[in-house]
């Protein structure tokens, strides 16, 4: 939560300085950058577990690089990164997709965004031994958001977005738990760079 | 009486968003001039939108009002009215859910809470229809997209918006992440596919009945960017095609004849299947620097041949570029995969890099090699648990009609593909054909192995006389599946299969 506000705090005095300086907006160029943060809600979810897993809360890191087709589509990567803590231990997940960023309306900074990847996770909970354990899943990313000052060099996204990590098994000291899904929710801000 | 309320939903979006998007044009537009083609984006010109004000020249009158058209055939550009239709859509698969008693269509915004609350998960549904239904629903989605004017990426993200939507509050089951991505990717090829057969049939120049018909041909094919034509008026409105959904070539060829398939526990069946399949190939992939996504794809059906609908893939070409004066061609290919017979099923939705190269071996003999290799973004194979034989009968669920309590006799699974198709040709027809393809899906949803599938096949054809011709094709489907027990089990399936048939058309 502090996380989010530092980034909106920052967020804010962007365009406020960029204004002062009398800057001209500069033409936007190929590259798209985005560098944020947020704050995360994770649920895990297995096919045959009869329990409602409890929500975890966390901060989140994320982050995209990639290419601008036309003032309306960016395509490239996207990182997310999220550490959370339970009564037993922590998990770190880390998803890799690769994501196409839209803005239906060119006048307008609302956008949607959606992709698919890799998801690595590093979980130290009721592991085997004293190492922890790492899984690899299948990712998908949807989210939207809002873009201020899109046609400048410098930006800012206010963004919720929905990450999900298919696992497949997931080893604990109780055997593995099967056909295991996280899903990963987040709401942050972000400077975009153009 | 549900179904009638559906189809008043449905127009009542249709008409409402109309008005709606006419009467609110897009701001950035307003500050075009009028009757200004913009120019395209060099880099990328089918994702650009050209803009201009369309005179509708076939009745002299000009409306200020109608929202801008990339060409003087194409749709009116209306991003609102797609996204309306989208869920229009979405109420009409709702209803016709209600209307056969399945529970799962009982939604009530504590429905829509507890979905959103507990995320993506895998479903339990069968294999046809998350393989062939939910993409099917997807192409209602993109074409809600195309037919409003956007373009074909613009349109694969309302098919998104449409199926995250409609897992989310269309339905009581938990939001599915494999019909997620089945819908918006099968969406995607199916539905430019369908977009772009429909115009192949629409005659835009013909006036009265056979306009008429044509209008109604080209409807079933594509119901979204027909019902969206009737009510708009482009149904009579005379114009040429939009140039883009115009093919370079097109050719096709039907084939009607018997099927034999073994396994390794029995040899060919005695009796032979039936079938009928159609090949059809809309522009050449083979040739030229292509940004527009699908000018080029390939098509395969079969009915029959061991279910009612055995076979449909998909290759289309999004990306296409010559390498230097090589002759070779390199070309980014989405598919998409389903088979499903009485022997094995199998279905995947993949993006692939190709490269490829044609040669003339004599004046009238031309040989064409294509290879590939990409990335299954999900595949789904038929699997039983390690230690059962056969797939036992389905016990009735007292879940309620609709609901999937399992078990599931296929695995989903993401993994990577690779394959190549050659092609001999005496006087422009197909007299040998060879295709491989070779897929890896290392499985996450359900019985934990990585699947090895390939598949083979080799046509021969003799032309006899006219467009007729007679075939004989030999084809092998094997699969190893490594399975990650402790004992590492491996096991083999293999699935033989001849053919012979008459063939009409010309490839």
């Amino acid at each position: 939560m502090k996380c989010f506000r530092i980034c909106l705090a920052l967020a804010w005095f962007i365009p406020v300085s960029a204004l002062a300086q009398g800057l001209q907006p500069a033409p936007p160029s190929r590259l798209w950058i985005v560098a944020g943060g947020a704050s995360g809600t994770l649920r895990g979810h297995c096919q045959d577990c009869a329990q409602d897993f409890p929500f975890r809360h966390g901060g989140a890191l994320v982050g995209n690089a990639g290419y601008r087709i036309n003032p309306r589509v960016d395509v490239g990567a996207d990182l997310f990164w999220m550490q959370w803590r339970n009564e037993s231990g922590r998990i770190r997940a880390t998803a890799i997709d690769a994501i196409a960023q839209f803005r239906p309306w060119e006048s307008t900074g609302f956008f949607v965004k959606g992709g698919a990847g890799m998801a690595f996770v590093r979980n130290w909970v009721q592991t085997l031994g004293p190492h922890p354990d790492d899984s690899k899943a299948l990712a998908v990313v949807i989210g939207g958001g809002w873009e201020f000052k899109t046609n400048s060099r410098l930006g800012l996204q206010l963004f919720a977005m929905q990450h999900v990590g298919a696992l497949g098994d997931l080893q604990t000291v109780n055997g593995p738990v099967a056909d295991v899904t996280g899903n990963f929710w987040s709401l942050g801000a972000a400077i975009v760079i153009r | 009486m549900r179904y009638v309320c559906a189809v008043v939903v449905f127009v009542a979006c249709l008409a409402t968003a109309r008005t709606a998007d006419a009467q609110a044009p897009d701001p950035s537009v307003q500050e075009k001039p009028d009757l200004v083609q913009q120019l395209p984006d060099p880099v990328m010109p089918f994702v650009s939108m050209p803009v201009t004000f369309d005179r509708e020249q076939s009745t002299g009158s000009v409306n200020t009002k109608e929202a801008p058209r990339a060409c003087e055939g194409c749709p009116p550009r209306r991003i609102g009215t797609s996204l309306l239709q989208t869920t229009g859509i979405n109420v009409i698969y709702g209803l016709a859910n209600l209307a056969r008693g399945q529970v799962t269509g009982r939604i009530t915004p504590k429905t829509w809470w507890a979905n959103m609350q507990q995320g993506w998960v895998w479903d339990l549904d069968d294999f046809t229809v998350n393989q062939i239904g939910h993409p099917y629903q997807g192409t209602n989605y993109f074409n809600a997209g195309r037919a409003n004017g956007l373009s074909f990426y613009e349109s694969a993200a309302v098919t998104a918006f449409g199926s995250a939507t409609w897992e989310f509050f269309g339905e009581t089951n938990h939001a599915s992440l494999n019909d997620f991505i089945n819908t918006t990717l099968g969406g995607v090829t199916l539905g430019e596919m369908f977009h772009r057969a429909g115009w192949l049939i629409r005659n835009t120049n013909a006036t009265g009945k056979r306009r008429l018909w044509s209008e109604i041909g080209a409807t079933a094919l594509d119901p979204i960017t027909g019902l969206n034509r009737f009510v708009s008026g482009d149904s009579s409105r005379v114009t040429d095609k939009p140039s883009d959904l115009v093919p370079s070539s097109l050719s096709g060829v039907a084939s009607a004849g018997v099927l034999w398939r073994g396994s390794q526990s029995s040899a060919f069946t005695e009796a032979g299947d039936p079938f009928v399949e159609v090949d059809a190939y809309y522009g050449d992939a083979n040739v030229g620097r292509s940004r527009t996504p699908y000018d080029a794809f390939w098509l395969r059906m079969r009915f029959g041949g061991g279910s009612a609908f055995s076979e449909a893939r998909v290759r289309g070409r999004l990306f296409g570029q010559p390498l230097g004066k090589s002759g070779l061609q390199f070309s980014v290919i989405q598919t998409y995969n389903y088979q499903n017979n009485d022997a094995y099923s199998t279905g995947s939705q993949a993006i692939d890099a190709a490269i490829g190269t044609s040669r003339a071996l004599s004046p009238r003999t031309n040989f064409w090699i294509l290879g590939w290799g990409g990335l299954t973004v999900l595949g789904a194979v038929d699997s039983l648990p390690l230690g059962v034989t056969e797939r036992p009968e389905e016990e009735t669920s007292s879940a309620g009609q609709g609901v999937s309590e399992g078990p599931r006799y296929y695995d989903y699974g993401p993994g990577s593909d690779f394959g190549t198709l050659a092609r001999l040709t005496r006087d422009g027809r197909e007299v040998l054909l060879f295709f491989y393809v070779g897929r890896q899906i290392y499985s996450l949803d359900g019985v934990r192995a990585n699947h090895f599938l390939q598949h083979t096949r080799v046509d021969l054809l003799l032309p006899l006389r006219g467009p007729l011709g007679l075939g004989a094709s030999a084809e092998y489907f094997h699969r190893r599946s490594y399975y990650q027990d402790a004992e590492g089990t491996i096991k083999t399936y293999h699935y033989p299969q001849v053919r012979a048939y008459f063939t009409w058309g010309n490839r």
